[in-house]
């Protein structure tokens, strides 16, 4: 099971499947001050992603994996690598 | 250059051409199928031909016109003249790029910019692409990218070691969770991200309500692969994703476009099958020729035959009947052959007329003159030269039309004539000849206005124009010096006039004249050989040389008693049909001394000079010929009062003389 809770939090673990989505909404919607750690996690399939994304819980932890820490956490706490001024530069 | 350059350009040219007919005739037409379909096979076949090499700002202009007119398709409206203007433009550049390349194998070095110009006017007018609206995007359709762009990395930097940036919108559809696709695998495993945004398609649903297994992500993208690397990983959601690449070269990279969207997939390669294009010739004509070179060989065996008979010591009467025969045969096959050789230089008036619509769409554009083009008799056939010499003079009779011809349409309403000018572009056969005309219902030529410029411009005097008829009056718009600077702009390119037109098409060794009525009209009317390669002469003696001069020139032959002839100063002059012409000698024409006295009976050929008639006296007729006439080249080209030579049966070369030229 890639998708566990403890205590409050939601952690996220290994390869994240399309399967993992449905649990990870259930939790998140049945309390959400809740929060997410990703430090375990080596992949996120769109269908997890976009629950967070949705519900925007709590960001926690570094990932591991190179491309969810470089492009895919910044997105989800809000600092996308491409910002809201499109004028910016 | 090599080959496959070359192959490009002429397949380039064909594309334009076709591409050009069939907008126009969109334009005539908004809801005509095959203009369209054809339009876009030609710009899709061109573009993909541009992909084969490094071209990349042609290969942006083209696409966006290629989707622009997918778009137009799709949707069978929308179709204006200011839509079909900027596709004119974006292929009317794409053709100038494509000379550009055949003179120095690249593009100009601003064609980054032009392209990525052509392109933006072209997506603009994609607005109301129904794919567009799908993706319920309201700002600019490549704002994204900007947006994108704006906050990356140091792109300046990227841009300086000179990569490819590839833009990537990956829109999943909602089900594709259930198709088994899982969007992030598919970016995880784009290579070189340099940018990641991620956004809902549409806004999220409250919390309670969000249904897991339906995709609403939008993924945008910027990698620094190479496109082909990027397009492989979308391969199987083409549907879904749009790539764009962004030119490095480019001021800004934001605004960068286009080299091929997942959507219309690969390229085309289209370098196949092109090679065989170079020669355009009938096939019909190369066959015939391929039959008549067959029948050939059959000849040539009968005559091996008689030469067996020989060896069998038959009778002389049979083997001579048989020599006639054989004879007779290949006689006539060499005519047929030099008939089919001759039909594989004739061309189609239409590879020039069809270039004619789209130029005077453009001059009218510039002029704002409503001009209601036509053109008939394309397929009337002339030699190659004759043809390919018409364009230019035809282009600028078809510029003084509109420029001259058509009045502003309140003055044609006025008058009760349609609002449109009428300007048409007529070839037909006649005889042996090729007339071609032009004729506009616009305000015609008032010939007391050329009298009075002639007079203001020095081409005439003022009693000579009083004496000349309106008809001879109309036709000093031929004579040199008649426009004048005061009328030349850029606009109708007036920089040449009308002698210019003249002296054009008397190279092909054709007339040109004009008929106007004032309110009425104008038709400018050329008249050209079918084709200048044969030449009928008529060969005449001079001591014991012989001479060609060409038989359209020549009027008659005459016998004029020496004492008929009169001297006048130290010229002659003769009577010919109650006329008095001018007496010229073709020895003192040609600088050779005469051989000893006069005869009693001159033989005089009695021929034009220009607009006069002349009597050129010769020691002798010989007979008249057909002759493929070679002109004068190198260190000769430039000699005076000779045409051209041509080779006579015994060997012996004939020169063909320019007797107008050689008076002076």
């Amino acid at each position: 099971m890639s998708v566990r809770l403890d205590g409050d939090v939601i952690i996220l673990e290994g390869q994240c499947r399309v399967e993992d989505a449905e649990p990870l909404l259930g939790l998140l919607q049945a309390d959400r001050g809740r929060s997410v750690d990703l430090t375990g996690a080596e992949h996120l399939h769109a269908a997890v992603l976009q629950i967070l994304m949705a519900l925007q819980p709590t960001i926690g932890g570094t990932a591991g994996d190179a491309f969810l820490r470089d492009w895919i956490t910044p997105a989800l706490v809000g600092k996308n690598p491409v910002g809201s001024d499109p004028r910016g530069s | 250059m090599d080959d496959l350059l070359q192959h490009f350009i002429v397949e380039a040219h064909e594309l334009i051409q076709q591409a050009t007919d069939d907008l126009l005739a969109l334009e005539r037409n908004p809801q005509a199928a095959a203009p369209m379909d054809s339009a876009f096979r030609a710009v899709h076949t061109l573009k993909g031909s541009v992909g084969l090499f490094d071209f990349a700002p042609m290969g942006i202009a083209l696409h966006a016109a290629e989707d622009l007119l997918g778009a137009l398709r799709e949707k069978r409206a929308g179709i204006d003249s200011h839509v079909i203007d900027s596709l004119l433009a974006c292929i009317g550049q794409a053709e100038r790029w494509v000379a550009g390349i055949e003179q120095t194998g690249d593009l100009p070095p601003d064609a980054a910019e032009e392209g990525y110009r052509l392109a933006r006017a072209l997506r603009s007018q994609l607005d109301e692409d129904p794919a567009q609206a799908a993706d319920a995007v309201p700002q600019a359709d490549l704002g994204w990218i900007e947006e994108l762009m704006a906050q990356g990395p140091d792109w300046a930097a990227l841009r300086a070691q000179d990569r490819p940036l590839v833009a990537i919108r990956y829109t999943p559809r909602a089900d594709c969770f259930f198709a088994g696709d899982d969007p992030m695998a598919l970016l995880r495993s784009v290579p070189d991200l340099m940018a990641v945004r991620l956004s809902p398609r549409d806004p999220w649903p409250p919390a309670a309500e969000i249904d897991p297994f339906s995709c609403n992500l939008r993924i945008e993208a910027i990698s620094g692969a190479e496109l082909d690397r990027v397009k492989a990983i979308f391969r199987f959601v083409p549907d879904q994703v749009t790539l764009r690449e962004i030119a490095r070269t480019a001021q800004e990279p934001a605004s960068g476009m286009v080299l091929a969207s997942g959507a219309a997939g690969v390229a085309m390669g289209a370098a196949g099958g092109a090679g065989a294009r170079m020669l355009r010739v009938d096939a019909s004509r190369i066959d015939r020729l391929a039959d008549l070179v067959g029948e050939m060989v059959i000849a040539k065996n009968a005559l091996a035959h008689l030469a067996g008979q020989f060896d069998d010591g038959l009778d002389r009467k049979r083997i001579s009947q048989g020599l006639l025969a054989s004879q007779a045969a290949i006689e006539r096959l060499v005519a047929e052959l030099h008939g089919a050789v001759m039909d594989v230089r004739m061309m189609p008036m239409r590879d020039i007329f069809r270039r004619f619509p789209r130029a005077v769409r453009d001059l009218a554009g510039q002029l704002d003159r409503a001009i209601d083009f036509s053109m008939e008799g394309e397929e009337v056939e002339a030699d190659k030269a004759v043809v390919e010499g018409l364009f230019e003079p035809l282009l600028h009779i078809l510029r003084n039309a509109v420029g001259h011809g058509a009045e502003p349409e309140s003055l044609r309403l006025e008058a009760g004539k349609p609002v449109r000018t009428r300007i048409v572009l007529r070839a037909y056969r006649d005889g042996d000849r090729v007339r071609v005309e032009v004729e506009d219902d616009g305000r015609g030529i008032d010939p007391a206005a050329i009298r009075e410029a002639a007079l203001q411009r020095g081409i005439a005097l003022a009693d000579d124009l009083d004496r000349m008829s309106d008809a001879d009056a109309l036709d000093l718009i031929f004579a040199p010096g008649f426009s004048t600077a005061s009328e030349v702009t850029d606009l109708s390119g007036r920089g040449v006039g009308m002698d210019a037109v003249r002296s054009a098409v008397e190279r092909l060794g054709g007339q040109v004249s004009v008929r106007s009525r004032p309110g009425q009209g104008t038709t400018i009317r050329l008249s050209l050989p079918l084709t200048i390669v044969m030449t009928k002469v008529m060969a005449v003696r001079l001591g014991r040389e012989l001479y060609g001069i060409p038989l359209d020139g020549i009027l008659e032959t005459a016998f004029v008693p020496a004492s008929r002839v009169l001297p006048i100063r130290d010229a002659e002059a003769f009577v010919w049909r109650d006329r008095t012409l001018p007496l010229v000698r073709l020895a003192d024409l040609l600088g050779i001394q005469p051989p000893g006295e006069d005869p009693q009976r001159l033989k005089v050929i009695v021929m034009a000079a220009g607009d006069d008639l002349v009597g050129v006296a010769v020691d002798g007729f010989a007979e008249r010929m057909d002759v493929l006439m070679r002109p004068m080249t190198g260190i000769l080209a430039g000699m005076p009062g000779v045409m051209g030579t041509t080779l006579l049966g015994n060997g012996s070369v004939l020169m063909i003389l320019d007797i107008p030229e050689l008076i002076g």
